[in-house]
């Protein structure tokens, strides 16, 4: 088990040191030498007391993988009004960087391929690379304070679908998921846009890699240009036309990355190859690129290659259409399976003024009566329901394999989606997995998941006894149904996390 | 509204079972279906060859491997059909990269089955759509709605309080007025039958008797779960160490007794539920045809595929067979690959999934489904 801070102020020696010292002095160098906290199962802590989710408990519900035991208490103390508490909690969640994270960071220490540079990732076997990032994914996701980021992570991860299975990838996608997706989970649109462009991972999934036009016979390879406008830009109803999609895949030929089939040295490389790029004329959303003048220079030839992609990739980000489809999704994931059209226009708008900055374009999402009104009505996907009921327990968990194999059985593992659409967000291809869903529930309050383990009794305590904890899990206080079911059941803790309102968030 | 799907298969449901055996570690087709009328063979086998007397014969020309007797019912009931000189466009012989080839079905992310099973037309795919016995998932079920790695049925178990448990949820699940009011329904009768079979002692059908070694046990499994209709698509299993670099009868032959017996003891348990059942057995690759100083086979190329089940072109070798002589092997002297292992998988996905698209299931290959069946 882990060592707390509480723990080690109980040891004989550090007691002794405090009672010189004093807690409050507590020198902040031998601080950083102890493990952060976990979050804490002293309570007591205030449930809602609400009959309906309240503004709070609405916006842990969206913002969050679901509330902590005391999360909800502290966001309510930010402001004696709910909706002015939820708000400044919202605030907080925009700025991650303000957000110490420590525990969560101290959670993955141990996990070494997350900060291996590209080139040192082939070092590893591809099972560990798969692994550990698994790991990660779930350990921040259960443990970060940053949790609107975290769920970001999770939403751009989805909508940049990489399954990591396909060639050189097995070793890549751990640093596209550091470079790209978590890099500018929360900045700006473009940048996010364009470093997925140039992520090896990515030249290797959608064979980017093999898209060349040495000579006329040659057809280019048109996988990742055409998901480029269909998945990560447009969309499929965006208005662009078939010629747009090859002439997209026009426009990014030569660009590959040096495979572990062909070299020893700087394998991961993404380069430019001028010799393979169809240099001709080009037309593409209805904007012109011109042909290649004769006798560039290397380096220039190289500074036009980038030019050229950077050049279609900020017309693709640009385009009305993108900040629809991106709106879209961005509402299917907050607010609703099938988004308010008026929500969905109000963010497209805040999305295209500020440039797809994705920190306004939420804000603007978050501002809506829409998201506002529509309360405990999303049906969680697996991975948000394991994690909620992790968080809610307030369980310590490696999040080893016997974590993941729910996953597996219930479809959703992170980095198993095969194609480039990404998990879906609806409930409907869900419904099938409430079986391991009660299965899970059963075996936490159990104490049956390998490497989790929970202290239930504590838990009910620190709520002042059963109704506490079911209004801690429901985000509200439930209703007669809940509570006589709860109390037949035989295992309550079990009873509330697989019953249906937990299923939704 | 969404459309609701059944876990629970009850009577006419269509619902097809399809089982994958892979043979790891790359076995030699041409000790499992010998070409008894070549005689590149026996130059190329003198100690090590099947002699003709001796084998199981099949078509006449090709024989299959005498302690594969156990397989001759079904062969000759029709239940079989034979594909030599099968395997992948893979030439590094490298047990790694051949099956990771073979299970994702190219160079393509997530595995050939759990494409299909996300992918092909019908009702979405339940709890237990998917299964493999076992440890770990095997790559070709990557990506699957939904897959489980199991080695026992109590694995399935809601614990020690599920009645009690069943009834509080059935009571708040009843409540409920949209799409999970019929999810949890189908849910509650899955629990049952899985209940029930937890209960109630195993007894196969038509007297067979299963061996007591890990393949056949898995077999019988997989036989009491598609029985108990719980909603399987898919089960998967591994039967391994066919590596026979050195003294490849002490090596294959219990694995082939293994392999025949265990298959041999599900077809009959199966009776006439084989009609919706199938089953592929594959390896990453075949052998060197000629065989080594140390009485093995190297790693080679083609193999031997077998597909059991309802509907298959019984009595069929299905080979190009153009002989043994060594001007027509490829390579270091190994056979060459003639049918690729996906257009022998793509009838039989064709025939779980009506209208399945290929393009998606083998998105770098153009596959040309192989008439194995009638």
């Amino acid at each position: 088990m882990s060592l707390t801070r509480r723990h080690f102020l109980q040891a004989g020696g550090a007691s002794a040191l405090l009672a010189s010292v004093g807690c409050d002095r507590f020198p902040d160098a031998l601080k950083s030498l102890l493990p952060p906290d976990r979050v804490s199962l002293d309570g007591p802590f205030r449930p809602p007391t609400s009959a309906e989710i309240d503004a709070v408990s609405h916006a842990l519900n969206r913002l969050t993988f679901g509330a902590r035991p005391g999360d909800y208490e502290r966001v309510r103390a930010l402001d004696a009004d709910a909706d002015k508490a939820a708000a400044l909690f919202l605030d907080q969640q925009l700025a991650p960087e303000k957000i110490d994270d420590a525990f969560a960071a101290h959670s993955v220490r141990r996990l070494e391929t997350l900060v291996e540079p590209l080139g040192e990732l082939f070092e590893y076997k591809e099972k560990v690379l798969l692994d550990e990032l698994i790991r990660a994914t779930l350990l921040r996701a259960i443990n970060s304070e940053r949790q609107l980021y975290e769920v970001m992570v999770q939403f751009w991860s989805d909508h940049f679908n990489i399954d990591p299975s396909k060639g050189d990838a097995k070793w890549l996608k751990v640093a596209d998921d550091r470079d790209v997706i978590r890099t500018h989970a929360l900045g700006k649109f473009p940048d996010l846009l364009n470093a997925s462009a140039f992520s090896p991972a990515m030249l290797w999934y959608l064979d980017g890699r093999v898209n060349r036009r040495s000579k006329d016979s040659e057809k280019p390879n048109e996988n990742y240009g055409r998901e480029l406008l269909e998945l990560h830009t447009l969309g499929v109803h965006g208005g662009y036309s078939q010629k747009d999609v090859m002439e997209a895949a026009r426009c990014l030929t030569g660009w590959t990355v040096r495979a572990t089939e062909r070299s020893r040295f700087d394998i991961g490389k993404v380069e430019f190859e001028p010799r393979q790029h169809d240099k001709g004329r080009k037309t593409l959303l209805g904007h012109e690129f011109p042909a290649w003048p004769e006798g560039l220079s290397a380096d220039e030839q190289q500074q036009r290659g980038r030019d050229e992609v950077v050049r279609l990739l900020q017309l693709a980000a640009d385009h009305p259409a993108t900040a629809q489809h991106i709106a879209t999704k961005l509402c299917r994931r907050f607010i609703a399976d099938e988004p308010p059209k008026s929500a969905v226009d109000s963010v497209a708008a805040a999305f295209l003024k500020t440039g797809g900055d994705i920190r306004s374009t939420l804000r603007s999402l978050f501002a809506t009566a829409e998201f506002r009104e529509t309360r405990g009505g999303k049906f969680k996907r697996p991975f948000h329901f394991i994690v909620s009921a992790l968080r809610a327990t307030g369980a310590e968990t490696d999040a080893g394999q016997p974590v993941v194999d729910f996953l597996l059985r219930m479809g959703h593992a992170p980095f198993h989606y095969p194609t480039p659409d990404g998990y879906p967000e609806e409930a409907s291809p869900w419904l099938g997995t409430l079986l391991w869903r009660w299965n899970f529930a059963v075996a936490l309050a159990e104490g049956r998941v390998g490497g989790t383990k929970i202290k239930a009794d504590k838990l009910r305590n620190a709520f002042g006894g059963d109704a506490g904890l079911i209004a801690h899990l429901l985000g509200r206080k439930p209703s007669e149904a809940e509570t006589s079911a709860y109390h037949d059941s035989g295992s309550g803790l079990a009873l509330m996390l697989a019953a249906p309102s937990y299923q939704r968030c | 509204m969404a459309k609701l799907q059944t876990f629970v298969t009850g009577n006419g449901d269509e619902r097809r079972t399809l089982i994958v055996v892979f043979l790891r570690g790359g076995a030699d087709g041409l000790n499992l279906v010998a070409p008894l009328d070549d005689d590149g063979y026996y130059k190329a086998r003198p100690r090590i060859g099947i002699g003709r007397k001796d084998a199981v014969p099949l078509n006449g020309f090709f024989g299959l491997n005498p302690l594969m007797k156990d397989l001759e019912p079904a062969w000759k009931e029709g239940l079989m059909s034979v594909i030599h000189q099968a395997g992948s466009e893979d030439t590094t012989r490298s047990h790694f990269e051949a099956q990771d080839l073979m299970e994702h079905g190219g160079v393509v992310a997530g595995g050939w089955l759990g494409r299909f099973l996300r992918f092909r037309n019908g009702a979405p795919a339940g709890a237990l759509s998917a299964v493999a016995l076992g440890r770990e998932l095997p790559e070709c079920l990557r990506g699957a709605p939904s897959a489980t790695v199991i080695q026992s049925l109590d694995e399935f178990s809601l614990g020690g309080n599920s009645a009690k448990l069943q009834r509080q949820l059935a009571g708040l699940y009843g409540l409920e007025t949209g799409p999970l009011s019929g999810a949890a329904r189908d849910t509650l009768a899955a629990l049952e039958r899985i209940e029930t079979l937890r209960a109630t002692p195993y007894l196969p059908s038509n007297g067979a008797e299963y061996a007591r070694d890990e393949f056949s046990q898995g077999l019988r499994q997989i036989a009491r779960l598609i029985k108990s209709k719980v909603g399987l698509e898919s089960a998967s299993l591994d039967l391994g160490g066919w590596d026979s670099h050195l003294n490849q009868g002490a090596i294959m032959d219990p694995r082939i007794l293994n392999l025949a017996q265990g298959l041999a003891a599900f077809t009959k348990d199966m009776g006439g539920d084989m009609a919706t059942t199938s089953v592929v057995v594959m390896t990453e690759f075949g052998r060197r045809v000629v065989e080594n100083s140390a009485f093995g086979t190297d790693h080679g190329r083609a193999s031997v595929m077998f597909v059991l089940g309802g509907g298959v072109k019984g009595g069929t070798v299905h080979s190009k067979w153009s002989g043994l002589k060594e001007e027509l092997l490829e390579g270091p002297g190994d056979l060459p690959v003639v049918h690729n292992y996906r257009n022998v998988l793509a009838p039989v996905l064709q025939r779980h999934g009506a209208g399945a698209d290929l393009s998606k299931i083998f998105p770098d290959f153009t596959v040309e489904p192989m008439a194995i069946y009638g």
